[in-house]
């Protein structure tokens, strides 16, 4: 995934989370709204109690002065006008409180003041004639009735205060006669707002007001900016006249809050709620909706932290993501590496292997063909037997590698089946009848003639199947089958039914599992005496899987094994293959020994090899065919024949000193003046590993031969590549020799068995008769000054490399002609090469080279024997 | 050179940025910058008698720009007039009142007078250059103590959607009144001017022919004397403009009897009546014009069929219409106030075009200033010439011939006096 992608995912997840935190803050909030709200009204509902529980104190004190003046009055002794303002003069505590006794019916509603007015002190007499405070009031005697004016101008000293009002009776001096006055106890409104400062410390902004059911102010908080509240509402907050009407209404309906905007056009909450002792007046509680909320500004904080407490764990996470796939990365890069030296070793290991192997079964093939001793033959087979096991081995390893590279593909050719069963048969009976095994054959007599599919793979598959039934069997018999059924849905394709049942040790059903894991081997203690990977049954159910189907087992611990599979195929030819097992019995008695596939007389193939032995293998492996073939030991070699003779096709080593055979080719390609422009080139290589063949058909060769050289495959790639008029093919019953009149003509010289450093038996063993012997010997003696003098010439300029390959080469050609010792020399030399030790090569590579070329010295009398031979 | 002439400019820059107030009269007004620190805390009352300040109110919002601890507030005072003076003196006096012209010479507010701060000293860093000098108020020392904030004058509302309607011009003078009255009244339109027949001085016969008459003692201020006396000869100063109001109410240009039925009072009676939308032309004061942006939502009429309108001056001479300039209200500064300086530093804000400007277009009056364009509704005021305005402080009346003169208009034009009888009555002519 990339990490845009990552980080996207991250910042959505990191929004879902917020806006989640969000609307969840939004909820508290709004909820601690709501509480903040209703705290707020019951805030409203307490100030009107405090201010309720002052009127009425205030009231309470004025109607003691009235009651007082009037007792008086009932007990016969009204006090005068100044007397009462005496009294109360006397009974007032506080200097700020002023009682003023007017005469409403008086002109200028004129009365007397305990305070004189400020701008002038001599002055006690005070008018109300220009205010209007009495309207709509009714003064009452009853003492629970708070009767009040609104907030008024005093006009004895400019204050604004508010006055408790109550009826007095006096004494008029002038009539003698008692009349009414209006006793008012003035308060400056100031004393009322003092009882609200407790509010400040809870609600910073609040404004108290008290309005008139009118909405005229009797107490006007600053921020109303009309003399009216309806009107100040109606002129800040749009309403509609219904919607005026309705706050006028709701206001004068009781307690509650509603949400108002004020001259600033900010939202604002107003609890209002009719004052408990003055119902006509209400009382209005203000604060803007900001004050209210303020907590609001501590969720955008928590959200802001969670915000950057999120987007460090991202980029937190992010560094340490980073770290980790840098980790991975080298991890990766390592294991990368890993493979590619798993790849070079086993190309290595192939290279290595299969170069020896080459030898070992391409002259046990001459010792079958041309031996008549049955001892000898028996042997023969074993050594063969036991090199195609170790091929298998190898090949399953690199079957496998190819398979894990993803390079292993399914290549469909047409094929002919009977052919596969014959080989499948020819390679498994007779480990199954060494085994003292049965193996039986139940062969669909009807299975098509030739079908289109991967032969090779599924001649694997079987193979894999029946080895392994051979391996696991101790007694009792193998029996292969396979039936064929036609498909009604694909009419050219049939449906393969194959299945191998053994009476062998059978598997655990807790260890069915472990037959397809790579490596794993079932009951690896039992059977440790039986060779094998532990990789067969997963390549066969890898190229099972390849080709559409997958293997079936089913197994009795000790009872034995039923391995089935089916495979669909295309049906190239429907003749039916008829009845296989007799035809098999035949051939099989008919069969005959070796004897080559063609002959080719006229035709010239050039070999070229950097080891004389398996030069000298090439050319015995097809001695019969009648082949010329002419031999080359490096690129530059090869390269002058090839622009000077005919060849028909050139089989060329990939991995040679100074020039291999990719850097060969590549300059044969460049030359223009050759007979051999059309001549396939055929690699030959021990290389076997994944993607071999598209590294060389890239290269630019024809096609690859791997070592060690399958006899049968060489010839029949000659046969695809030789011009069909220089070729016979040789019938089976035909043979071009006459085994029982081959003897061997070559008797060995008798200086040979003087040469210390040769094994003439070794000799003899390795090259199969005297006459190749004497052949190897030859070439030995041929190339080695060549070859002495091109490893001292390495060596001199140190390049231990391509000494190490010639020490190599010795090696082998040593061994090859039965120098075992020498061989030997030269095998502890190639090993020092390969660990880069110097010191010992330049101890003993001298000694070597002497002993190597005393050798050669000591075979020249072959060359006299050459030239007597011409 | 050039480093000189950037130092030049920039001192000359910085002494244009620190000049206060208004400045000189055409220079470009510099813009208010605070004496103190902004974090000064403290509170400010402005006593008054208007029921609503709003547009001071807006201005205390303004300048809490400047000062966001500054608490100001607006106090209405019952029977300001009788108050002020105690208040000014008691424990809770205000900082800053309104004061008004009349108030000057009047013995009751000699205290009040004494307990006012001079704004003409330097030492209040008030620069009142920007009020037209005219209006300018000083006590008999010549210190000046009350800066006008609004002020007023007499003329008419014109509907100019009617005018636009019947395709006329806003007459000029007194003979194109004539002539587009009697288009008017050919129109349909019974009455094309009308006004409260009162007494006061937002009455339609003073809206008229006051401004007229009080040019006309400008000219004549050998009289002034003998008018503020009471002496009968010099009634025949009045003459003029008693003849043009007695022409004037014998014209198709007004129904005298259909204002009397229809407007019941000089101020929200007549602004109702004008958003009738029938009437071309309505006498009114500044005052009267000061109410009508309230009550346009209030008419339903209006609110229907709003229309375009605007106020000018009375066409009452023949040559034209006369600005005359008056005071609405004054402010004046408490010198005992508790925060004196913080008084002296709103004043400062305030006194200003853009300020009082700005306080004149909410309130809807003529603002002190020579400057119009705060509302558009009194932008026909910039094209009066220099020589028809002037502020009633020109005129030298004293309150009672001026009532006089009222009394002679209310008498001439309701047909209870002839022109001669109040030219020879004045001085006994019976008021109201």
């Amino acid at each position: 995934m990339k990490r845009g992608l990552i980080i996207t995912i991250n910042l959505l997840i990191m929004g879902v989370i917020l806006f989640f935190i969000i609307r969840y803050a939004n909820t508290k909030a709004e909820e601690s709204n709501k509480n903040e709200i209703i705290a707020f009204e019951k805030m409203t509902m307490t100030t009107n109690q405090i201010i309720a529980n002052y009127l009425e104190d205030e009231q309470h004190l004025c109607d003691i002065w009235a009651n007082y003046i009037n007792r008086s009055a009932e007990d016969g002794a009204p006090m005068t006008a100044e007397d009462a303002v005496s009294f109360i003069r006397k009974a007032k505590i506080s200097s700020e409180i002023e009682g003023h006794l007017i005469f409403l019916d008086s002109p200028d509603r004129e009365g007397i003041s305990t305070t004189a007015r400020v701008s002038d002190p001599s002055v006690y007499t005070v008018s109300y004639k220009n205010l209007k405070i009495f309207d709509n009031i009714s003064v009452s005697d009853t003492s629970d009735v708070v009767n009040l004016t609104r907030a008024y101008t005093n006009p004895m000293n400019g204050v604004q205060s508010i006055a408790f009002l109550n009826n007095v009776t006096v004494l008029d001096k002038e009539s003698g006669e008692q009349k009414k006055g209006l006793l008012m106890r003035v308060v400056p409104l100031s004393r009322l707002e003092q009882k609200l400062v407790f509010l400040k410390g809870e609600y910073e902004n609040v404004e108290i007001s008290l309005v008139d059911k009118e909405g005229n102010y009797v107490v006007h908080g600053k921020s109303f900016k009309n003399s009216n509240f309806f009107e100040y509402y109606k002129s800040y907050n749009a309403a509609t006249s219904e919607e005026y009407e309705r706050v006028i209404k709701e206001i004068a309906g009781g307690t509650g809050t509603m949400t108002i905007k004020n001259f600033k056009k900010e939202d604002c909450i107003l609890s209002y709620t009719p004052l408990e002792t003055m119902t006509t007046w209400f009382l209005l509680a203000y604060i803007p909706v900001n004050d209210l909320v303020a907590s609001r500004s501590i969720d955008w904080q928590l959200l802001g932290i969670a915000t950057v407490g999120f987007l460090i764990l991202l980029i937190f996470n992010s560094i340490v993501m980073m770290n980790y796939n840098r980790e991975l990365s080298e991890a990766a890069k390592q294991a990368n590496q890993a493979n590619e030296a798993k790849s070079s070793f086993l190309s290595t290991m192939s290279h290595d292997i299969r170069t020896p192997m080459n030898a070992i079964l391409g002259l046990n093939e001459m010792i079958l063909r041309e031996t008549r001793d049955d001892n000898i033959r028996m042997h023969s087979e074993s050594i063969k037997t036991a090199g195609s096991t170790l091929l298998g081995i190898i090949n399953d390893i690199l079957d496998f590698s190819k398979i894990e590279a993803g390079k292993m593909e399914i290549i469909n050719v047409d094929y002919s089946f009977a052919s596969l069963l014959n080989d499948l048969v020819n390679m498994v009976q007779k480990k199954a009848e060494d085994k003292g095994l049965s193996f039986n054959l139940n062969i669909d007599k009807n299975i098509p003639m030739v079908l289109n599919g991967d032969e090779i793979r599924i001649k694997q598959v079987i193979i894999n199947i029946l080895s392994n039934a051979v391996k696991y069997t101790k007694q009792g018999g193998i029996t292969f089958s396979i039936h064929a059924d036609k498909m009604q849905d694909k009419p050219d394709r049939v449906r393969l039914k194959v299945s191998v049942a053994d009476t062998g040790i059978g598997i655990k059903p807790e260890d069915l599992d472990k037959l397809f894991v790579a490596f794993e081997r079932i009951e690896e203690k039992r059977n440790r005496n039986i060779e094998g990977t532990g990789l067969g049954m997963t390549i066969v159910q890898r190229f099972l899987d390849m080709m559409g189907s997958h293997l079936e087992v089913q197994s009795e611990y000790g009872k034995g094994s039923v391995f089935s599979f089916e495979l669909e195929q295309k049906v190239v030819k429907w003749d039916p293959i008829g009845d296989f097992e007799e035809a098999f019995r035949r051939s099989t008695s008919e069969r005959a020994n070796y004897h080559e596939k063609f002959t080719a007389p006229e035709a010239r193939v050039l070999v070229v090899d950097d080891t004389p032995v398996n030069l000298t293998v090439f050319v015995n492996l097809l001695k019969r065919t009648g082949l010329q073939i002419d031999t080359a030991e490096s690129g530059d070699e090869c390269i002058s024949l090839f622009a000077k003779k005919s060849y028909d096709a050139i089989f060329l080593d990939h991995m040679m000193p100074d020039k291999d055979g990719i850097e060969t080719l590549n300059e044969m390609k460049d030359i223009t003046d050759t007979p051999n422009k059309e001549t396939p080139v055929i690699c030959l290589t021990a290389n076997a590993i994944s993607g071999m063949r598209e590294m060389y058909t890239k290269a630019g060769f024809d096609d690859y031969l791997t070592k060690p050289i399958d006899a049968e495959r060489l010839e029949m790639m000659l046969l695809q590549y030789l011009p069909e008029d220089k070729v016979t093919i040789v019938s089976d019953k035909e043979d071009t020799t006459s085994d029982n009149n081959d003897t061997d003509e070559y008797v060995l010289p008798d200086f040979l068995r003087d040469i210390k450093e040769l094994d003439i038996d070794s000799g003899l063993d390795y090259c199969g008769d005297c006459e190749d012997y004497l052949m190897a010997l030859e070439t030995y003696l041929g190339s080695a000054e060549k070859k002495a003098e091109e490893i001292e010439k390495y060596w001199a300029e140190r390049d231990i490399k391509n000494t190490t390959i010639k020490v190599h080469a010795l090696k082998s050609t040593s061994r090859s002609i039965g120098a075992l010792e020498l061989g030997e020399f030269a095998a502890r030399l190639e090993k020092a090469g390969n660990s880069g030790d110097q010191e010992i090569l330049e101890k003993e590579l001298g000694e070597l080279i002497s002993r190597y070329r005393q050798l050669a010295k000591d075979l020249e009398p072959l060359k006299d024997l050459e030239e007597s031979d011409k | 050179m050039r480093k000189s002439f950037k130092t030049l400019l920039s001192l000359g820059m910085a002494t244009m940025l620190l000049l206060p107030g208004c400045g000189n009269g055409k220079k470009e007004e510099a813009a208010f910058v605070p004496k103190y620190d902004k974090d000064t805390e403290f509170s400010l009352t402005v006593a008054g008698s208007y029921g609503n300040f709003e547009s001071l109110e807006a201005e205390f919002e303004r300048f809490y720009e400047y000062y966001p601890n500054a608490n100001l507030e607006y106090v209405t005072m019952d029977d300001y007039n009788n108050v002020i003076s105690s208040a000014l003196v008691n424990n809770e006096p205000p900082d800053i009142f309104t004061t008004s012209s009349w108030m000057v010479g009047n013995e009751m507010y000699d205290a009040m007078f004494d307990a006012c701060e001079v704004l003409s000293d330097s030492s209040s860093g008030i620069d009142y250059s920007c009020i037209r000098e005219s209006l300018i108020r000083t006590t008999d020392s010549g210190d000046v103590v009350m800066l006008p904030i609004f002020t007023t004058s007499y003329g008419m509302l014109v509907n100019m959607d009617i005018f636009e309607k019947e395709g006329l011009k806003v007459p000029t003078n007194f003979k194109e009144l004539m002539e587009v009255c009697t288009k008017l009244k050919n129109a349909g339109y019974e009455s094309p001017m009308m006004g409260a027949d009162r007494f006061s001085g937002s009455g339609l016969f003073n809206c008229f022919v006051y401004p007229m008459f009080a040019y006309n003692v400008t000219k004549n201020s050998d009289k002034i004397d003998a008018l503020n006396n009471f002496e009968p000869s010099s009634g025949e100063l009045m003459r003029p403009a008693l003849e043009r109001l007695n022409e004037f109410v014998n014209s198709d240009c007004i129904d005298v009897a259909k204002c009397q039925e229809e407007i019941v009072d000089e101020y929200d009676s007549v602004i109702m009546r004008f958003f009738e939308g029938d009437v071309p032309m309505m006498f009114a004061t500044g005052d009267v014009v000061s109410g009508t942006a309230k009550r346009e939502s209030k008419s339903d009429a209006f609110t229907a069929n709003p229309f375009k309108y605007k106020f000018f001056t009375a066409p009452a001479g023949d040559d034209g219409g006369y600005f005359i300039n008056s005071i609405s209200i004054c402010f004046s500064v408490n010198k005992n106030s508790r925060n004196i300086d913080m008084a002296n530093e709103f004043m400062r804000f305030l006194i200003s075009k853009k300020e009082l400007g700005n306080m004149a277009g909410l309130k809807r009056l003529i603002p002190p200033v020579d400057d119009f364009s705060s509302d558009e509704i009194y932008s026909a005021l910039a094209d009066i010439p220099a020589d028809r305005s002037f502020s009633d402080k020109e005129t030298g009346l004293l309150d009672p011939a001026v009532r006089q003169f009222r009394a002679a208009i209310y008498a001439v034009g309701n047909g209870e006096m002839t022109v001669d009888e109040a030219v020879a009555a004045y001085g006994s002519i019976p008021e109201e």
